[in-house]
């Protein structure tokens, strides 16, 4: 009779719908998981909802009015992302970029790093169910880098400041002692952010142990930033391919252990860490003087034909922009090599077998931006 | 012994009890509504913003806001709803929390109904809200609400037990079922001494029986929707709000009789209501800032690390104490006794969180790759400035 | 059981010693930075009581998201030999629901003829309607002739 009644019954997986509306801040994403009890038995992520043809509309925009479209392909990162453009195309034209334009150039790269991965940590507690106070304890950190960013580039979150051959002009008079008081504040935030969240019990019971990848999964997977370094793989672009002024600097590349949620965490938190000692170091050796754009630029800029592909490691992964060119002041195609894509595809594996409270942390701990995804 | 007469001293009794129901429900109700605008103000600064400023002076008429808001919604209904259920769970989860303070002394005289064995009446019924998640999961026919009941129900009967053992504990030192008895009790000293690992474990378990965070399955996550109560809109959904509150003020009450001496530790029967009225309300603020503390500090655990914290970890720590309570009472040990046990048994509760955390070996810390500078920026040569490399 | 004690340790020293960081937003105001780039505006000469801009359409071809229209004229003034303008601006509008405030438009400018608005005026800027957003020349130079802005970077 039990085996009777046991036909008659019928087990189904149930799909969970995490539509584009999201409680947890990471944009328009939607991701349908088969859930079977409480495991993840699938997960079948859309995309799509930010496509706004990037690419195809930057064929249009000769390589200044570019500049202001990369803001908007990484609204977290913006500089890496401008710095890759205009490295590409500066390697294609073979402009040099005087000393005081790298090191600015560098100073800001790591200071938007700093405010990316502070959007991390209060978006990634807010996932693990902290109710906002590790939001509210990452949030004005940014609004002190943020307001230094609009002392110098005139905007607070689509900067559009670098140009083909250096920056689009000088820096405010009190820019090296602006950056040493915002140093100050971010110091104290990464210690009140460890404080509340890297020992805490509860934290580490829901972080240890879950979306666990290996290194060799890492790699056939394309990951790439503090993704893959969490798994193991000591790959870092300012250490292995060095770009721009990185190779002036001494600092630690944090790798992890386990390749878990929490490693990723702490691979992030402790990077915060070292952003500040570049930017010291940076600050050090900055020349008081000189040049900030290359000498002798055309005023339209023509790249020879040809073809580039440069790479930054912003503050998600690899963030390439691979240019062709054929003459001309536009390019004939450009792609924008995003990591938040490359990392994505990655998350149904992650995810099987996991718990459906973890698919949340997961996706959370990829810190994935969809404008990136998208683009 | 009965000290007490009822509060309102009419010669029907039934009266009284009515008029008495009647008073403290209002009261209540005032109360739970301005328990929304405090939480919001405390929580808020301890996360560097203020609360509401701006609906009256300070935010104090954004309850009332809040209330017209909620009151002017449009009723809704899903059509394949069972009815019953539907209805009934809203009422099922707020009278059992309300029912509870009939047995509540707030003073020495103040009493509505003088019950000899309050504690277990106060427990029965304040489990009986299980209930109501149970048929507001069903009722609401959809899979979300279906989820978040049964997990609902799980969690609360799961901390029944750590609860009630807890206070067995007490129970055990105080020799009295009866709330009141257990007061006059701690007229030197109060329970919290002769019983931390009690305190401690009423104290998490209570966290987990409102359903406050870090326990908040049933409200907060469930699939990233909105758990039990997806269906219920404007002064149903608010009815559950409140009787979430109602629980909260019940539990910190009990709380603050059973353990920290309610109103009458340590100025005795002897002074005015005034001043028992005072002690009990700062007793009973001290565990509802506790409780917002802790809302915005935690995460919010798993479900199955939730379950498997209650009955591996809370239920056999409160069955040593009992044990050991046992212990002391029947070879007659004095009561110094009961803080050695205690205190040893709270301290290994307390080491207790490792193992949840560190299951094998210790997690070996992250390796830091040096990376050396290998160029050098170089000297501005005094003819030409800050050339090429 | 530590970490989570200095968890609410920490929380508690915030909610007692630290003052919560929100600024009573209209009230108060923000200090806005001197190059702050909100939205282009046109720059009025007071010497010669006219528009710097000639309508040359430079900044109409360097912006990106092509957002302007700008007619020219020829300027009256000239032929009355008061100013050395020949032509001067007769029509111009900037879409703000278009302009992406890259700052273009103002570098490429041969006669620091327009600037980028760094008053909270330009900033709120809330309109019920979407063609409300398009400015025409009057509207642009209003702020400058009342004499209220002082656009940073020129250059």
């Amino acid at each position: 009779m039990v085996a009777e009644h046991e036909r008659s019954l019928e087990v189904v997986d149930i799909p969970i719908n995490m539509g584009p509306q999201h409680p947890s801040t990471h944009g328009v994403f939607r991701m349908v998981l088969m859930v079977d009890g409480e495991k993840c038995v699938d997960v079948i992520p859309h995309i799509g909802y930010m496509h706004r043809g990037g690419e195809k509309l930057m064929e249009a925009m000769d390589f200044r009015q570019g500049i202001g479209y990369c803001d908007r392909t990484e609204y977290l990162a913006q500089f890496s992302a401008e710095l890759a453009y205009v490295m590409a195309v500066e390697r294609l034209m073979d402009v040099q970029v005087p000393e005081r334009a790298e090191y600015i150039r560098v100073i800001l790269t790591e200071l938007n790093r700093l405010s990316s991965h502070f959007m991390f940590m209060g978006a990634f507690g807010i996932d693990a169910g902290v109710f906002g106070t590790s939001f509210t304890y990452a949030f004005p950190q940014r609004e002190y880098l943020q307001e230094l960013f609009e002392e110098v580039s005139g905007d607070r979150l689509m900067y559009a400041y670098f140009r083909v051959g250096g920056l689009a002009w000088e820096v405010t008079d009190n820019f090296v002692q602006r950056c040493h008081e915002v140093l100050k504040h971010t110091q104290q935030g990464i210690r009140d952010l460890d404080e509340l969240l890297t020992k805490n019990e509860i934290f580490i019971a829901r972080c240890q142990g879950i979306g666990v990848f290996t290194a060799e999964q890492a790699i056939a997977n394309g990951l790439s930033g503090p993704m893959l370094r969490a798994s193991g793989v000591p790959w870092d672009l300012r250490k292995d391919e060095p770009y721009s002024v990185y190779d002036r600097f001494n600092f630690e590349v944090p790798v992890g252990n386990y390749g878990d949620v929490y490693d990723r965490y702490l691979v992030r938190l402790e990077e915060m860490r070292q952003s500040v000692s570049i930017v010291e170091q940076a600050l050090e050796q900055l020349p008081a003087e000189g040049p900030i754009v290359a000498e002798k630029l055309p005023r339209r800029l023509r790249t020879p034909p040809g073809e580039v592909y440069s790479k930054v490691e912003a503050p998600r992964g690899e963030w390439g922009v691979y240019l062709v060119s054929k003459g001309g002041d536009k390019p004939y195609r450009l792609k924008m090599r995003s990591p938040s894509f490359s990392n994505l595809s990655a998350l149904r594996e992650m995810c099987l077998d996991q718990f459906l409270a973890d698919a949340v942390m997961i996706l959370g701990s990829m810190d994935i931006v969809l404008c990136c995804v998208d683009r | 012994m009965l000290l007490s007469a009822p509060a309102i001293d009419i010669d029907q009794p039934f009266v009284n009890g009515i008029l008495g129901v009647v008073a403290f429900t209002l009261v209540m109700t005032v109360g739970v509504m301005y328990a929304t605008w405090y939480e919001r103000k405390i929580v808020a600064r301890m996360q560097y913003r203020l609360g509401p400023t701006r609906t009256g002076p300070f935010g104090l008429l954004q309850p009332i806001a809040d209330t017209f808001k909620l009151l002017t919604k449009e009723d809704l209904r899903p059509a394949t709803a069972d009815f019953v259920a539907f209805e009934l769970a809203v009422f099922m989860i707020f009278i059992p929390a309300l029912m509870v303070f009939v047995a509540v002394p707030f003073t020495a005289d103040w009493l509505i109904s003088p019950i000899p064995l309050s504690l277990l009446y106060i427990l029965a019924v304040s489990g009986l809200s299980f209930i109501g998640f149970l048929l507001a999961g069903w009722g609401s026919d959809s899979k979300y609400a279906l989820l978040g009941g049964m997990r609902a129900a799980a969690q609360l009967i799961s901390y029944e037990v750590p609860l009630i053992l807890a206070l067995i504990g007490a129970v055990m030192v105080t020799a009295s079922v009866d709330v009141y008895q257990m007061i006059l009790y701690q007229d030197t000293v109060p329970l919290i001494v002769w019983q931390p690992l009690g305190f401690v474990i009423f104290l998490i378990a209570s966290i987990a029986e409102v359903e406050r965070p870090p326990f908040d399955i049933p409200t907060g996550e469930s699939e990233v929707a909105g758990g039990v109560f997806i269906e219920y809109s404007g002064i149903r959904w608010s009815m559950f709000q409140l009787s979430s509150y109602v629980n909260m003020y019940a539990f910190a009450l009990l709380g603050a009789f059973v353990f920290l001496g309610g109103w009458e530790w340590p100025f005795g029967t002897e002074v005015g209501w005034g001043l028992q009225l005072l002690l009990t309300v700062v007793k009973m603020s001290l565990f509802i800032v506790f409780y917002l503390w802790v809302r915005a500090s935690f995460p919010r655990l798993r479900p199955d690390q939730l379950m498997s914290y209650a009955w591996k970890v809370l239920i056999p720590f409160s069955l040593a104490q009992i044990f050991f309570n046992g212990f002391i009472i029947v070879y007659d040990l004095p009561d110094i006794a009961y803080l050695i046990t205690s205190g040893l048994l709270t301290a290994g509760l307390a080491y207790s969180a490792v193992f949840i955390v560190r299951r094998g070996e210790p997690r070996k810390p992250l390796q830091m790759v040096p990376v050396r500078a290998t160029a050098r920026r170089p000297e501005p040569a005094p003819a030409a400035e800050g050339a090429a490399s | 059981m530590i970490g989570i004690m200095k968890s609410m340790a920490l929380v508690m020293k915030v909610a007692l010693t630290r003052k919560p960081v929100t600024i009573q937003y209209p009230e108060v105001h923000r200090e806005i930075p001197n190059r702050d780039r909100a939205f282009p505006i046109l720059i009025w000469d007071e010497e010669h009581d006219e528009p710097f801009c000639t309508g040359c359409h430079a900044c109409e071809r360097a912006c990106p998201v092509e957002c302007m229209t700008v007619v020219m004229k020829d300027n009256p003034k000239h032929a009355a030999g008061e100013s050395k303008r020949r032509k001067i601006i007769d029509e111009f509008w900037i879409d703000y629901g278009r302009c992406m405030r890259c700052n273009i438009c103002v570098e490429v400018c041969n006669f620091e003829a327009i600037g980028m608005n760094n008053t909270w005026a330009g900033h709120e800027l809330s309109r019920y309607d979407r063609k409300d957003l398009v400015l025409d020349v009057q509207m642009l130079l209003s702020q400058s002739k009342a004499g209220k802005v002082d656009p940073g970077l020129r250059a």
